[in-house]
């Protein structure tokens, strides 16, 4: 693979991941991180719609006038947004009546406006889809990261499968209530991002 | 070309609005007929749930609930505010009938005794494992919540429920769904129609009427008790006047303590002032025989 894609596409995910350098999508990924299942399905769901919303507006950077730009991306982002939930609505029922209110929150999410504001706005189109999954599978990372230690922690499961063993509770073993609560996701991810400065020391500010 | 000029501007955003809403109306109106098949499938399931009929974990086609939901109604109706059967459902495969537009039922319509009895349409589903099962419905912490809850045959036990959220906190309040033990709290209580309310979710629930609030989901304990308590008003004539008499229940006016409408027949003796009710055979009655309570 050429050297300039493929740090196009791998670039987000660590050295630019844009939770845990960029601190973008804060919001989102403290709402939907209580359950793996629900951080899966936005990981996917952001995916796609960041990778297609840059396609998109970066074939067309050269028509949008300068002035709407916002609204015209806020159009095109809220148009992929709704495609999908209509999609699996019809086709994922169970799915879509879980997430539904998460993947409207899609729209608000900063990765998706920041990346077309400063990526796809600049470059072609191609480069601009692999900027796109690349960001969104960065910020899916971390979701599955943190929703893992939530739902473990938390309700003790994975997937909606129990994995700590029964003997446990009964020798005085409970879940923490905390973790279920957004402010432990806001630790969580200062926790990853503590881990993360740690190891690459060219992001720690002097 | 300039693309900064007023002209082009106005163009331009109205012509990639027009476009995006022509392709969400035209994705809308093609994918609708799925969309409402869905709806009404995960309808159905929920009932099935709570008569006890489908495991709502195991999962099932649209078809196969569909063809469940034929196989095992006895009939479907709609009463009105009292009790009264105004029109039947037709239950046939091809075209069920349900009555699911609960939402602009007003909750004030339903209260107990009102003078002003309204119009009002609720649906009954009569299963032919003689459960009845009606809906309930009404407001959570951040959305609406409804359910079923099934009567058995004497209509006046509970014997399932099956409730859903539109956006409760997961891990929380979204409990309601997601945790079997909290449906199966609702089992073997008995509705109080003569009090106020005839059922609540409560702290530390005491006696018949009453079930165990969630944890950590206090409004979401709270709305779902209201929206029991409003639609158990507001069937409360029907299930009145059909109730069967208490097979529970001795002669000489003690109940079986175990809860359930067991089949036992039990007669105090004259000058005895404890009834004993043999042949129960109820799951909460191992030996078959125990003494009736007030």
């Amino acid at each position: 693979m050429d050297v300039k894609i493929k740090e196009t596409l791998l670039n987000p995910i660590l050295k630019g991941n844009p939770i845990t350098v960029l601190v973008l999508g804060i919001c989102s990924s403290l709402a939907v991180t209580v359950e793996l299942k629900g951080a899966l399905v936005m990981a996917v769901s952001v995916i796609i719609v960041t990778g297609l919303a840059n396609l998109i507006l970066s074939i067309l950077r050269n028509t949008i006038p300068n002035r709407v730009r916002i609204i015209v991306q806020l159009v095109v982002v809220a148009l992929l947004v709704i495609l999908v939930d209509q999609i699996l609505k019809a086709f994922a029922y169970p799915v879509e009546k879980q997430l539904s209110v998460y993947i409207g929150l899609i729209i608000t999410n900063c990765i998706v406006m920041g990346r077309i504001e400063a990526f796809a706005l600049g470059n072609k189109p191609f480069a601009s889809l692999l900027d796109g999954i690349g960001n969104g599978a960065g910020y899916g990372l971390i979701l599955i990261i943190v929703a893992f230690f939530r739902e473990l922690l938390g309700s003790g499961t994975l997937l909606g499968m129990r994995v700590i063993p029964e003997s446990l509770y009964d020798a005085g073993y409970m879940n923490n209530g905390l973790v279920i609560l957004p402010p432990m996701a806001l630790i969580l991810i200062g926790c990853i991002i503590w881990v993360q400065r740690s190891f690459q020391k060219d992001l720690q500010e002097k | 070309m300039n693309t900064n000029g007023n002209i082009y501007t106005v163009v331009y955003s109205t012509i990639i609005v027009v476009l995006v809403a022509a392709i969400l109306a035209f994705v809308s109106s093609a994918l609708k007929p799925m969309q409402d098949a869905n709806e009404k499938a995960e309808t159905i399931s929920q009932m099935l749930a709570a008569a006890g009929i489908l495991d709502k974990d195991a999962p099932a086609t649209n078809e196969q609930i569909l063809d469940t939901y034929a196989n095992e109604i006895k009939e479907a109706f709609v009463i009105d505010a009292d009790g009264q059967k105004i029109l039947d459902l037709s239950v046939a495969r091809e075209n069920i009938e349900l009555r699911s537009d609960l939402k602009p039922q007003n909750k004030e319509l339903l209260k107990k005794n009102a003078e002003y009895k309204p119009q009002v349409e609720l649906p009954v589903y009569v299963f032919n494992n003689g459960s009845t099962v009606i809906p309930v419905y009404g407001a959570g912490l951040w959305g609406p919540v409804w359910g079923y809850v099934a009567f058995a045959q004497d209509l006046k036990t509970i014997c399932g429920a099956y409730f859903d959220h539109g956006s409760e906190t997961p891990g929380l309040g979204a409990k309601i769904k997601d945790d079997p033990a909290f449906r199966e709290l609702f089992k073997g209580k008995v509705p109080n129609f003569d009090a106020e309310p005839a059922f609540a979710i409560v702290k530390e629930a005491k006696g018949d009427s009453e079930v165990d609030a969630i944890t950590g989901a206090t409004m979401t304990s709270k709305g779902l008790s209201a929206a029991i308590a409003t639609w158990l008003n507001g069937y409360a004539p029907y299930f009145t006047a059909n109730a069967a008499p208490a097979k529970n229940k001795c002669n000489c006016g003690k109940f079986c303590p175990c809860g359930e409408s067991c089949e036992c027949d039990c007669h105090c003796h004259p000058g005895q002032t404890q009834c004993e009710c043999p042949g129960c055979a109820c799951e909460n009655c191992p030996t078959g025989s125990h003494k009736m309570e007030e």
